[in-house]
């Protein structure tokens, strides 16, 4: 399940835990420079390369395991 | 008591000698500050724009881990001001502009996240507080920034954007600094994330009115026993304790703080001499130029721009809304680093200020020429010799490392270059400042 997946890269590239299919990336301090961290771990894991924008427009675990899942 | 106050010369009046000078006037040494510049300050600098409005032509932003400087700040009763970075960004990345929200440039974000990776990896593999025995130091120390990017990064918006990154984080050109000292730089500074970042980052917030004022209230509490115009050419030592020359003046003292950059350090003249040099032939001076452009208000924030733009070509490859808090002028502070800076250094005045002025109309065609202009060309200063901070290449941290703070004798290190902690940062100068000053009995 690629939620617990997602959740679980925001959580090492944040340095935080607790985080569920809703925690706002952003919200938590997130920034670019980390949210293209994400993007990396993400193509390595799920072999799916998003770009910033999509990243933006889908902030949370849940909503990037949804593009992650339409792309692969 | 009768017992003799402790003589102190303090060499140097920026920020690390002057807190130096004051922890020990505090505690009752008879210092004196010998200043080659005409001015306090050092790699601080302010520049007055306009009638009452002050900008940074050298050292500005901060944060808040940088907490010496933070109770320095409140000590001499100044404020500080959030630095602005509200709208959208502007990117000259090749031949069209493009305006974004936020500052994520139009590159690919995966291979910069590859690239973050790489780096954080190296960040966390130095030793701060003994960089040379860092694990794979000595590989490490033996390869440049630039060979390292030639063999890890593939894609080339990677490798578009290393070299900017670089400029931005620590004024290098990759070709000047081992792969040690760039894990290093980024780790003293807080990690990559910390020392990027404005908002909860190292640029979170500037000095109101000007980092300037702080050497320049520290150097009016001394009074005259600040020097200016005495460059130091000589510090000899003897049985009786220490001589220095400066300018035409000898002072006898019990102890000596050098807190120069190493470049100028190097150039006094000890005896005895010292055992390992300040800097080797490897050691580069930080490639900065800084350029103001004034305007009557931050007219770009009426666009819905925030003033910050990234440029693959130069010569300004960032800029910055440092305009004053209070109103009363807009400025747009652009930064020249890396290699870039090395070229554009050597260009007379004149080529300096209409490429600046032509580019920037380039970038923002909505804004107005500017009203004023000011260029600091921090590589080509005599008496700081580069800037932000001196840049160690290959070999440097193993020749120079385990000496950055060790006495010699009666003479004894400051500077921002001397601070594992924050190296190169204002922070770390003050840093560096309240250490030299504890050890001296």
């Amino acid at each position: 399940m690629s939620v617990d997946g997602v959740s679980d890269i925001f959580g090492k590239v944040l340095d935080v835990t607790g985080i569920n299919a809703e925690s706002d990336f952003f919200a938590l301090g997130g920034d670019s420079l980390l949210a293209t961290r994400v993007l990396s771990a993400v193509a390595r894991r799920y072999g799916v390369e998003l770009s910033f924008d999509d990243f933006v427009l889908a902030p949370t675990p849940g909503a990037l395991a949804d593009r992650i899942a339409s792309r692969s | 008591m009768t017992e003799r106050m402790t003589q102190v010369a303090v060499v140097g009046a920026g920020l690390a000698g002057l807190v130096a000078a004051t922890d020990l006037a505090a505690r009752g040494a008879q210092v004196t500050v010998f200043e080659a510049r005409d001015r306090v300050g050092g790699r601080t600098h302010g520049i007055e724009v306009t009638t009452g409005r002050w900008v940074d032509g050298g050292g500005a932003y901060l944060g808040d881990r940088h907490t010496d400087l933070l109770t320095l700040i409140g000590e001499l009763g100044l404020k500080t001001t959030p630095t602005t970075m509200d709208g959208e960004s502007r990117f000259a990345f090749g031949a069209t502009n493009q305006t974004r929200p936020g500052r994520f440039p139009p590159l690919r974000a995966v291979p910069l996240g590859e690239l973050f990776d790489l780096l954080d990896d190296l960040v966390r593999g130095v030793r701060p507080e003994a960089v040379w025995s860092s694990p794979q130091a000595s590989t490490l120390d033996s390869q440049t920034a630039a060979r390292w990017a030639e063999q890890n990064l593939r894609h080339p918006d990677a490798r578009t954007f290393f070299p900017l990154f670089l400029g931005e984080m620590m004024a290098a050109d990759p070709a000047d600094v081992s792969v040690l000292h760039m894990a290093f730089y980024l780790r003293s500074g807080g990690g990559i994330r910390y020392l990027n970042a404005f908002e909860s980052g190292a640029q979170q917030d500037r000095v109101d009115g000007g980092a300037h004022q702080m050497c320049q209230q520290l150097a009016a509490a001394l009074g005259n026993r600040v020097r200016l115009t005495t460059p130091v050419r000589a510090i000899h030592q003897d049985r009786l304790g220490v001589v220095v020359y400066a300018g035409g003046q000898e002072l006898r003292c019990d102890r000596v703080v050098v807190a120069v950059p190493p470049k100028l350090a190097d150039a006094i003249d000890y005896r005895p001499a010292l055992p390992v040099r300040r800097v080797t032939e490897h050691t580069a001076g930080g490639c900065a130029v800084k350029v103001h452009l004034v305007y009557p208000e931050p007219l770009w924030r009426a666009h819905g721009l925030s003033g910050w733009s990234v440029n693959s070509a130069g010569p300004l490859l960032s800029t910055v809304d440092d305009s004053p808090a209070g109103g009363g002028a807009g400025v747009l502070t652009g930064f020249v680093t890396g290699q870039e800076a090395y070229r554009f250094a050597a260009l007379p005045y004149a080529q300096q200020r209409t490429a600046v002025i032509d580019q920037a109309a380039r970038l923002f065609p909505e804004l107005p020429s500017p009203i004023g202009f000011h260029l600091i060309n921090w590589v080509r200063e005599e008496y700081s010799r580069g800037c932000y901070a001196a840049l160690f290449g290959p070999g440097d941290w193993a020749r120079l490392g385990p000496h950055l703070t060790a006495p010699h004798g009666r003479v004894h290190w400051a500077g921002t270059e001397t601070s594992t902690e924050y190296f190169g940062l204002m922070e770390g100068a003050v840093r560096s400042g309240h250490r030299a000053a504890a050890e001296i009995p």
